[in-house]
């Protein structure tokens, strides 16, 4: 019974490592075709100054595609989940900050230049998305101990050569 | 002997123990420093990619400072002023011609503002964008701007009202292929932009650089989506006919 259940948690952790790893790398790469549009996005939320808004535009898709292949290839999990958890909370308060000062913007969160037709913002299903996301990542941080991991037997007992070798 | 047998075996044991224990112990260690090294190496892995993509989006999105400018605009080159220059009220618009809802407002209440601009109580500002290029439309957006941006340069403000109208009018659906080279030109003709560099500036996307520098140029003013009109900078919500004479009669005074 105990077994059953560890096991199924571990798996259970395999699905959030590919749930929250995919959405990151796939939201990374869509940001890469089309950077002009990257660039008005981030400048939509108007809460960086000018200098700033091009570097974090060009420089954010390449982390969360690290962290959606660390993620996926599940190497080192708890560090990548802890990050993906710290962007997710940026996201999560832009958007909310974008919201609440009446903003016309869409998240631009998949690539889009954060432009929207009037009154076809999606404010709430964007935060919800983003907490959904957030609670997965969290729990890997927790225990980010999953099945399909290529990091596995970096936190496994060490193995029968690695002790020879160690003799 | 036997006693002093049993001794030595129980020595040996616990040599052996502490032999396995240490053993246990350098292959974590040695496994922590690989985990280390790896940790680093993907760091700064991570730092590189960053870095390079920085300089090379940046490149990407460069535009030349001695980007052509189209003759007959204002504001550094970023507005086309349709109308007399001392009429009283501004009305500024943002809009990219391959916008469905540009469109609709331009069948709703383009006439209404043709009419206020023709009775010299409005000056249109266009601040034209250009953000819905896509594959399949062969980046119809930045196309079509690039030839309103010939027309204007080489027929002037006017022309460049005819031209806008033209692409409202006939335009192609949002997730279609765009109009063709020549079909600009054709409209380009239509709208009183002659002679023979039209073609090829069309062609040749003569002010491609241009088109990128408004289009940023309106997402630094703010514009987050089209159209975007303002009457005397305050933007409009209501778009219909009578909203927009509303708030022109306001401004007015």
């Amino acid at each position: 019974m105990e077994r059953d259940r560890s096991a199924l948690v571990l798996w259970l952790a395999t699905v959030g490592r590919l749930v929250v790893g995919g959405v990151f790398l796939v939201a990374g790469a869509l940001k890469l075709p089309d950077p002009a549009a990257a660039v008005r996005a981030v400048r939509a939320y108007r809460l960086l100054p000018e200098w700033l808004v091009a570097p974090v535009a060009f420089g954010l898709p390449v982390v969360e595609i690290a962290v959606g292949l660390a993620l996926l290839l599940g190497v080192f999990v708890r560090t990548a989940a802890i990050a993906s958890s710290v962007m997710l909370v940026v996201y999560i308060a832009g958007v909310g900050s974008a919201w609440a000062r009446g903003l016309q913007i869409d998240c631009g969160c998949f690539g889009n230049g954060g432009q929207v037709a009037a009154g076809q913002t999606a404010y709430p299903a964007e935060v919800a998305r983003d907490v959904g996301l957030l609670i997965v990542a969290l729990l890997l941080a927790r225990w980010p101990r999953s099945r399909l991991a290529l990091g596995t037997h970096l936190t496994a007992p060490p193995t029968e050569k690695e002790l020879l070798r160690a003799r | 002997m036997p006693a002093d047998k049993g001794k030595r075996a129980a020595a040996q044991k616990r040599i052996a123990e502490k032999r396995a224990a240490e053993a246990l112990a350098r292959a974590h260690a040695e496994r922590r420093r690989r985990v280390i090294v790896g940790g680093v190496v993907g760091a700064v892995l991570v730092v590189i990619a960053v870095i390079v993509v920085i300089v090379v989006q940046t490149q990407r999105t460069s535009t030349s400072a001695s980007a052509a400018v189209p003759p007959h605009t204002t504001d550094g080159g970023n507005v086309i002023v349709v109308g007399n220059a001392a009429a009283p009220v501004t009305v500024d618009l943002y809009e990219d011609l391959q916008c469905p809802n540009c469109k609709a407002f331009e069948a709703a209440s383009g006439a209404t503002l043709a009419k206020l601009v023709a009775a010299g109580t409005v000056q249109a500002h266009y601040h034209p964008m250009a953000f819905l290029d896509t594959a399949a439309n062969n980046n119809y957006s930045t196309r079509a701007l690039n030839a309103a941006a010939v027309v204007v340069g080489t027929a002037g403000p006017d022309a460049f009202q005819k031209f806008h109208d033209l692409l409202y009018a006939n335009q192609p659906p949002e997730k279609g292929s765009g109009l063709s080279d020549n079909q600009l030109i054709s409209y380009a003709n239509q709208a009183g932009a002659t002679g023979p560099t039209v073609a090829t500036q069309i062609r040749d996307l003569t002010y491609g650089d241009w088109v990128k520098k408004v289009t940023d140029q309106a997402s630094k003013d703010g514009v987050t989506g089209t159209p975007t009109v303002k009457v005397k900078g305050k933007v409009l919500a209501d778009l219909s006919p009578a909203g927009l004479t509303a708030a022109v009669d306001a401004a007015k005074g």
